[in-house]
């Protein structure tokens, strides 16, 4: 839980990022959002959920953008169906399609994002120059942005998003189609941004390790529905004793070796899944693979991954 | 500490309230509106009209204290007949009139001026917005659709009332110092409230009309396209329907005079445009005095200018100012079988001034409906 | 292992500015990643491939014909574009079909083609809905279907999973597995390298238009000899690891991961080093619970051979 600073609200910072009561909206015969209840505290949120889930909705819903049919909710303590334009002085919004104002430099791009929260004109431009310096974008602020590369833009898009210091910062996709190097300096931001100046994120997006790599907490939706919540680390529970293990050969004497020895042995590609029996640790392995002259490569406790939570939890529904 | 962090800093500073919010708009949009190097000349060149419109009162305002210096200037009027001798001798009578006719003459010109500022800086305020989908960034701030939309309106406000109301508030305020009379402010007062009311018009209708358009198209070259067909060619349509209508109704009024009793044996062809000949021997039958009265019947409900954008706008303007009793002032100088076309000629077109009116506000209201349409679905989210 | 993909010493130029720079290589049967920077190259080397763009200098074989103006190789050959352009009012159904009909197959064999395709990319629900009303994830899918449906042997596939879910991802991830161990051959471009990771070990790696590496890898790491492999290790008493591992000759350096109770180990010859790991921890309280190195995978292969 981050620090709780006095905002310009006045109010303490709420110990719940946000929460959904019962909260349903309907698009004409297509369910968005079924009574959907949901209490998310503060700090790095992911956002899961197949196509269609409802995720887009609650993001609308999150900023006032559009009219829930039934149910109440508030973000950062602020009911989101009275107080929409309060909640959006404290939330950045960095939208997932390639949006742009359209013929200035990047500076006063970002100093008019600041400008239409409500900053002065010389608070703005002031801040401007401090978010891009955060962001990583130099000389190139004095650019045309229609001249950015497509992981500039981003970049931009998140300074524009953090400039009047929101507390909490709602990214939609924002690794979508960028190239390796690109991804990763958006992900190091979120994480930096997170992890070590207070800031609550919620991460939007399919791509499960960009989740797991900056957020600690995940909610997956499904079919305008709760599918499950909660603490990724929890939610990816050790499988007890049981082994990752690969090796630099052929793992079929090794595991048939377990076997005998009374462990439950599997292969999978191209590692092996091993189940070492009541008693034992994991020196057994080192003494076979001793035994065996073989070289493990590869020993980690299995924990599911964050894909199999998500898949479980979608079947479950 | 001696090492300051570099990295990202938390800022507590103050947010003004979301009612000035639609002014950041503004004020961005008139920064990227005056990049454009052809509008800024055709900005300065705007404001020619307005030193004209200055240069004229205060060359009034020295006529009434009947000054030596611009005696040269009122005599080369006067004898190229734009000014009327009588006006001249008793210029404190003739000063309403006056003041509305340049009035009226600078607002005509710059009524045309301010088409082609919009063509330039119009389209691009909310086709460009779309093209590059700056919807999502606006409106997941602290601001509500209209404040965008009053936002966008404004940099047309500020562009258009540069080049209306303040010249017409400047050049007030100079005429009133050249002449050194404060009994002008009462009798024209009304005067610099209808010309206001008249750039607030323009601004209301033309500014509501260019940004319906430009919010109906990502390409701003055919919103310009557009914009430039209401102006231009309804303006031609108009002309042409007007001298379509006129042609027809001369040869009706001929034929009917053919078909009349008092035939002469030698028919007239053309009409005669001076006065009849005293005593001669060609009787004309049909005479051009009786077509010209049929004429000024006929414009009062003449609906053909409406069809014309810019007509309708300076019709009203031309009631707001009240140019047309000024004129009928003015007539009186006229010697009287001249006064009826002296009014034809200089008067616009007759028909009822609410019919214009109410041709603007039914533009007004479609621009409002499609903006109000147009902005709230093209807000996607996906 | 006969190249079904041949590229040799092909460049390509748009005016000035170079695509593609002297490359050669050679794509087998099975899935091939094809990874790179934005601009290094990918989508003029998918496009050169399929015969949409002339190579300015070099020779380019699929299947052992030239492709330039072959229009005979397009019936062997299948391609699932990046860009997102489809007739919008054609169904799911017409669209497949018609591409089916389009790449020469009769009109029976089109239909029982497009019902097969449908069903294994998953979109036979929505078989009857326009395209225009598809979500994106349906998008690709159907994308992925026209690729397929007239059973090609090469397959040219430009970021087949963006914008799917991760249901969707799983789904076509299999897809493509499955074709890749169907004999056919399957290059995906793509710039997610975990998606990648999962797909295939081969990966071909290009860089301002460029060849960089190619193969497998871990072949290729183990050649990256700039760059010390890092191998964790976690121990209950791992200082009393780090100086005994300290004692070897080829082990570089030792960085202690106080919080994960484990050392991070740089060497040059990781060989080495994992065939002496066993006898080290079965003695006398150097129990090593885990051992991993994040080297091995591609993201580290990409970044030591792209930020150089």
């Amino acid at each position: 839980m981050h620090s709780s600073q006095s905002r310009s609200s006045g109010l303490p910072a709420s110990p719940m990022l946000f929460q959904f009561e019962e909260v349903t909206k309907s698009y004409g015969a297509v369910v968005a959002l079924d009574n959907l209840s949901v209490a998310v505290p503060s700090g790095a949120v992911g956002l899961l959920g197949p196509n269609g889930s409802g995720k887009t909705t609650m993001i609308r819903a999150l900023l006032g953008l559009t009219r829930v049919d039934r149910g109440s909710g508030q973000v950062l303590g602020m009911d989101f169906r009275s107080r929409q334009l309060d909640i959006r002085r404290l939330v950045g919004f960095v939208p997932e399609d390639e949006c742009l104002f359209p013929r200035v430099v990047g500076v006063e791009f970002v100093a008019y994002a600041g400008e239409l929260v409500g900053m002065s004109s010389k608070d703005s431009l002031q801040r401007a120059h401090e978010v891009l310096d955060y962001v990583g974008l130099g000389e190139a602020r004095y650019r045309k942005v229609e001249s950015y590369s497509s992981g500039m833009k981003q970049r931009l898009k998140l300074a524009s998003a953090i400039i009047h210091d929101p507390e909490l910062l709602i990214l939609d996709e924002p690794t979508n189609g960028m190239d390796p190097a690109g991804r990763e300096d958006i992900l190091e931001l979120a994480r930096d941004l997170a992890r070590n100046k207070g800031m609550s994120l919620l991460f939007s997006s399919h791509l499960l390790p960009d989740v797991e790599a900056v957020c600690d907490q995940v909610v997956v939706l499904g079919g305008g529905k709760l599918l499950t919540a909660g603490n990724i680390q929890h939610l990816k529970h050790l499988h007890n004793r049981c082994f990752e293990v690969r090796l630099k050969a052929d793992a079929a004497p090794f595991a048939e070796r377990l076997s005998a020895l009374g462990c439950t042995a599997e292969i999978r590609d191209d590692s092996l899944l091993v189940q070492i029996p009541e008693g034992r640790s994991q020196q057994l392995l080192w003494e076979v693979a001793a035994e065996q002259r073989l070289q493990i490569r590869n020993l980690r406790p299995q924990r599911s991954t964050l894909e199999e939570v998500f898949l479980k939890a979608l079947e479950q529904a | 500490m001696p090492i300051f962090d570099q990295g990202y800093q938390h800022w507590t500073g103050h947010l003004s309230g979301h009612a000035w919010r639609w002014l950041a708009i503004t004020r961005h949009g008139v920064r990227v509106g005056m990049q454009g190097r052809v509008f800024r000349t055709v900005l300065l060149a705007s404001l020619l009209p307005a030193a004209a419109l200055a240069f004229a009162l205060c060359l009034w305002g020295l006529v009434e204290r009947n000054s030596d210096f611009v005696a040269p200037i009122v005599q080369f009027l006067i004898s190229s007949r734009l000014l009327n001798p009588a006006v001249v001798a008793d210029p404190r009578h003739y000063r309403v009139e006056i003041w509305t006719l340049c009035y009226n003459l600078f607002l005509s010109s710059e009524l045309t001026l301010s088409m082609i500022l919009i063509v330039l800086v119009g389209p691009d305020l909310i086709s460009q917005d779309l093209r590059f989908n700056a919807l999502p960034l606006y409106l997941s701030r602290p601001l509500r659709r209209i404040d965008y939309l009053v936002g966008k309106l404004g940099v047309i406000a500020a562009f258009l009332g540069l080049v209306t109301i303040v010249p017409c508030l400047l050049a007030y305020a100079l005429g009133l110092l050249f002449s050194l009379d404060l009994t002008i402010l009462r009798d024209t007062y009304r005067l610099l409230l209808a010309s206001i009311a008249y750039g607030l018009v323009i601004i209301f209708s033309a500014g509501t009309l260019i940004l319906a358009l430009s919010s109906l198209s990502r390409n701003s070259r055919y919103v310009a396209l557009f914009w430039l067909g209401i102006w231009i060619v309804s303006g031609i349509v108009a002309t042409v329907l007007q001298s379509v209508d006129q042609v027809q109704r001369r040869q009706a009024s001929f034929n009917r005079a053919m078909a009349s009793p008092s035939a002469s044996p030698t028919p007239q062809t053309l009409p005669e445009r001076r006065r009849p000949r005293r005593g001669g021997t060609v009787t004309h039958r049909w005479s051009s005095e009786d077509f010209e009265a049929e004429e000024i019947e006929a414009a009062k409900t003449n609906w053909r200018p409406l069809v014309s954008y810019t007509a309708n706008l300076s019709r009203v303007g031309r009631q707001l100012l009240g140019t047309d009793a000024c004129w009928r002032t003015l007539s009186e100088l006229e010697p009287a079988y001249g006064r009826k076309r002296y009014l034809h000629q200089y008067t616009g077109p007759q028909y009822p001034w609410y019919w214009s009116a109410g041709v603007l506000a039914g533009i007004f209201g479609l621009s409002a409906c499609i903006l109000s349409f147009s902005v709230r679905s093209l807000d996607r989210l996906r | 292992m006969t190249p079904i993909v041949e590229f040799h010493e092909v460049s390509k130029w748009y005016g000035n500015v170079i695509g593609i720079n002297k490359l050669t290589l050679r794509i087998a049967e099975g899935v091939t990643g094809l990874l790179g920077p934005n601009g290094a190259g990918k989508s003029t080397l998918l496009q050169l491939a399929t015969g949409q763009l002339y190579a300015s200098q070099g020779k380019i074989r699929v299947l052992g014909q030239p492709v330039w103006n072959n229009s005979s190789l397009n019936r062997l050959i299948g391609l699932c574009p990046e860009q997102d352009a489809f007739y919008e009012w054609m169904t799911g159904w017409d669209f497949v079909h018609t591409s089916a009909r389009l790449a020469g197959l009769s009109r029976s064999a089109a239909r029982d083609a497009t019902q097969r395709t449908l069903e294994s990319v998953g979109m036979l629900r929505h078989k009857d809905r326009a395209v225009r009303g598809y979500s994106k994830g349906m998008r690709q899918r159907t994308k992925l279907a026209q690729s397929l449906v007239h059973d090609p042997r090469v397959l040219f596939l430009d970021e087949p999973l963006t914008g799917t879910d991760p249901v969707a991802r799983h789904d076509l991830m299999n897809i493509i597995q499955r074709l890749g161990s169907e004999g056919k051959s399957v290059l995906v471009s793509s710039h997610v390298l975990h998606e990648i990771q999962s797909l295939t070990p081969n990966i071909i790696l290009l860089n301002h238009g460029r060849l960089v590496a190619e193969g497998h890898v871990r072949q290729i790491r183990d050649l990256i000899d700039k760059h010390p492999h890092h191998i964790v290790l976690i121990c209950d008493e791992y200082r009393k690891l780090a100086g005994r591992i300290l004692s070897w000759d080829d082990v570089e350096g030792v960085r202690v991961l106080a919080q994960a109770k484990g050392l991070m180990v740089a060497t040059r010859t990781p060989d080495a080093f994992y065939s002496r790991l066993p006898e080290l921890s079965l003695e006398d309280g150097m129990a090593i619970k885990e051992v991993y190195s994040d080297d091995d995978s591609l993201e580290s292969v990409f970044k030591y051979l792209v930020n150089k």
